[in-house]
């Protein structure tokens, strides 16, 4: 046979596994829930949960014992500010403490008696805040309020006691010093955009993850020696078995990734900075790193269910470990050393880099030579197993065809020894 | 019943991982606070005013200056590739402009990308910032003769004293381990619940369990779950104990409300992974549905981001998961210490949980009865 047979055989064998594989993905329904359902749906689900980005109006009690122009001044320009809302008066601390316990309020401003007689005798008058530590995001809000309006007070007080003649003269002893603050990539701070691109990315991993093996799992069961690999005479390669699935996989996974990366954040308008050939060159290395991670695992799992078991815990530490919610400075060398095992930590951060921040693709050259190295790993990684199974599954082969054998020898046996007594 | 217990998936599942995680997440956040990230600085004026003040930015616990760039497009480029999370801008010419009373403008940048990097990079550079808009204003008054505290009280007329009630370090180990370890301990509870009454299914084994109960589905269901429960009871009491008493996370609550609550999460969530069984009787379809509703019940806590900025189908949505009981439960009686009545509908909605199965235990009979497994 002429090289070129060889390789026109390869890929019809190829294609036969891919076609098989297909077909068994869309009978199963539980592969079909996490391969289409999960991706299609969660997205729209998460986008949703996340869509206000930030909270506004942040409902906080005030305990007003000064009683006085100054204290009245504070409480309207915090209720004026986008963050925070004055819900409640209480007439002592005891009393705001108890709308805290009952949700009613996240936390407290008290303005001692003695707030204005202090700001009169030109001392420093003192607020106190009490926040519910609870949720971090309305104590930033109830906080940052205080502060603010707290410095905006200052300077009014400061360009009264100046004794100044003109309207600059004022701006300048109140801030000598013109500072301005530029959020950049996520100018609102809003928790969507923060968050969200690496859900996105991680579901593309967890769920292909899912869907191989219980795919896996599913053939396994159907299989009357509950092997992995069928007998077939297509199946008998270990290259064009891993091939011929990883194209199932990556066919539907294709539109799934376009699906997540490039459409949803356009739906919810979250910020998308990266061209399409940004996109793909990432997403090339990622898909297939996370095609062959999860047939790899697939391998390791007896019953299908056990993977769901494996792979759903770890989704919440994964999150973490890319360094999205907690800063990757933080995170310990060691810990740091286990995420590089998985293809979601650089297919995360360079998706947030490309996507968020408009990087180029040499700002994530180093992520994606370490995808393209980790989908190499797998697929050899994937072949040992496969080649493992593969071979189990001939000596199942084999030794179901002995025992046929043995067994219409046996027959013969028998009926050459009644015959004559007949 | 208890020979299920041969099993290695369970040993792994109810021993093995919650274990890992417990470690993983204590460890990961064991500093509490992020410290020493990296920040850069664009100097462009300097002068003894701007190294001064890089110093100083530098000398914070959390923030450490690692590199020195020549131009804002610089610096950008840097951040970009993730080698800092913000920088300090200094024009040519702060400080002539500063000691002329010419109001230079300085800038700083930080990225949200990663929002608690963003936050703390932020709140040192702008606290630096003001630091040196202060700092003109202090050495004009000394030069006047003004004592320091009406240095002190002209700069910062309105001070304000915060108090972060229990937890003052705003140690984030303490606000996200105590949310986000019992949400995968109840994600592994839900799965085993429905896994371990599953099996009996595929395996056929239904009516033998059924018959060693005499046939009555509730003795045989408790028979069941008993030693699950003892196993994950164990698991979380010693998990409570290692935080609190190890770790000395802050609680101003009680130890019997830490009981209480360990007791119902753990009933709670065997009866939701019971409950889901019973509404779909095979094993992959209530697996699957358990673990989807654990995976989103980590957002629909609202310990992260809070309830109240949700849409409002959204917020009636979270009374449906026992992770967003189980945390207002926990941040209302154990975390502040209030008075339990004011969480009175969360603890209702964890016995609700608890009592789930009852709607379900004569479908789970008949199906154990009758249904043959299909792969």
């Amino acid at each position: 046979m002429s090289i070129f047979h060889k390789i026109l055989h390869w890929l019809d064998d190829a294609a036969y596994v891919w076609r098989h594989e297909l077909r068994q993905v869309l009978r199963d329904e539980g592969v079909l829930l996490f391969c289409i359902v999960v991706p299609l749906v969660y997205p729209l689900l998460y986008s949703w949960i996340y869509n206000n980005e930030t909270i506004h109006e942040v409902p906080v009690v005030v305990v007003d014992l000064s009683h006085s122009q100054q204290s009245r001044q504070f409480i309207r320009m915090c209720d004026a500010s986008a963050d925070v809302r004055v819900a409640c008066y209480a007439e002592d601390l005891d009393d705001a403490q108890s709308l805290v316990s009952r949700q009613v309020v996240k936390g407290i401003y008290y303005i001692p008696a003695d707030f204005a007689t202090h700001l009169n005798r030109m001392e420093q008058g003192v607020i106190s805040v009490y926040c519910d530590m609870a949720l971090m995001l309305t104590y930033k809000a109830i906080y940052q309020t205080a502060m603010a309006v707290s410095q905006q007070m200052g300077a009014q007080i400061q360009t009264r006691l100046s004794g100044n003649y003109t309207a600059r003269e004022d701006l300048v002893s109140a801030s000598p010093l013109d500072v301005e603050e530029v959020a950049m990539f996520n100018p609102q701070g809003g928790y969507g955009t923060a968050v969200l691109p690496a859900v996105l990315m991680l579901i593309i991993q967890q769920t292909l993850a899912l869907g191989i093996g219980l795919a896996a799992g599913t053939a396994r069961e159907r299989n009357r020696y509950g092997d992995l690999v069928p007998i077939h005479p297509c199946y008998k390669g270990i290259n064009r078995i891993v091939w011929g699935k990883a194209l199932c996989y990556l066919m539907v996974y294709a539109v799934m990734s376009t699906y997540l990366t490039i459409v949803v954040p356009r739906f919810f308008s979250f910020i998308h900075m990266a061209p399409w050939q940004n996109l793909l060159a990432l997403m090339a290395p990622y898909l297939l790193a996370c095609v062959f991670f999860g047939m790899t695992v697939s391998c390791l799992v007896r019953y299908r269910e056990n993977v769901i078991l494996l792979m759903v815990f770890v989704s919440l530490p994964l999150l973490f470990l890319t360094g999205v919610s907690w800063p990757q400075s933080a995170i310990p060398g060691y810990l740091q050393g286990v995420s590089w095992l998985f293809p979601s930590t650089f297919g995360v951060r360079g998706y947030l880099r490309l996507n968020s921040m408009g990087g180029s693709i040499g700002d994530v050259s180093f992520e994606l030579r370490c995808l393209w190295i980790q989908a190499a790993a797998y697929f050899g990684a994937a072949c040992l197993v496969y080649g493992h199974q593969l071979r189990v599954s001939q000596r199942h082969a084999q030794e179901r065809l002995a025992y046929l054998r043995k067994k219409r020898e046996v027959r013969k046996l028998l009926k050459t020894k009644t015959s004559p007594s007949v | 019943m208890k020979i299920l217990k041969m099993n290695p998936i369970y040993f792994c599942c109810m021993v093995v991982f919650p274990l890992l995680t417990m470690l993983f997440f204590t460890t990961l956040l064991d500093s509490g606070v992020p410290q020493e990230m990296p920040v850069g600085v664009v100097d462009l004026d300097n002068t003894s005013t701007s190294r001064a003040l890089i110093r100083r930015l530098d000398g914070f616990q959390s923030s450490h200056v690692v590199a020195r760039y020549a131009s804002v497009a610089e610096a950008r480029h840097a951040m970009q590739e993730n080698e800092i999370y913000g920088f300090l801008y200094f024009p040519k010419g702060t400080t002539d402009n500063l000691l002329s009373a010419r109001r230079p403008k300085v800038s700083y940048y930080y990225s949200n990308v990663s929002l608690a990097a963003g936050s703390m990079v932020m709140k040192d550079l702008k606290t630096i910032s003001t630091l040196g808009s202060a700092a003109v204003g202090q050495a004009t008054m000394r030069a006047k003769g003004f004592t320091p505290e009406q240095i002190q009280t002209f700069l910062q007329p309105v001070r304000i004293d915060l108090h972060q009630v229990a937890n003052p370090w705003s140690n984030y180990n303490m606000y996200l381990s105590t949310v986000f370890v019992p949400g995968v301990m109840m994600l592994f509870m839900f799965l085993i619940s429905a896994y371990s009454l599953g099996m009996e299914l595929k395996s056929d084994r239904g009516k033998e369990w059924l018959a060693k109960a005499d046939g009555n589905i509730i003795v045989a269901i408790l028979g069941k779950y008993v030693p699950q429960s003892i196993v994950f009871l164990a698991l979380i009491f010693f998990y409570e104990f290692y935080i609190y008493h190890v770790l000395q996370f802050s609680h101003l609550g009680s130890w019997g409300y830490i009981v209480l609550l360990v007791v119902l999460q753990v009933f709670a969530s065997i009866g939701f992974g019971i409950f889901i069984f019973g509404l779909m009787p095979s094993l992959r379809m209530s697996m699957s549905i358990c673990s989807l509703w654990g995976v989103l019940s980590f957002s629909l806590a609202g310990s992260a981001f809070p309830v109240m900025g949700m849409d409002s189908p959204i917020q009636s949505l979270t009374w449906l998961f026992p992770l967003r009981h189980y945390y207002m439960l926990y941040q209302i009686t154990v975390f502040n210490g209030y008075p339990l009545i004011d969480a009175w509908f969360h603890l209702v909605a964890l016995v609700g949980f608890t009592l789930l199965p009852w709607f379900v235990v004569r479908k789970i009979k008949n199906a154990m009865l009758t249904y043959v497994y299909i792969p």
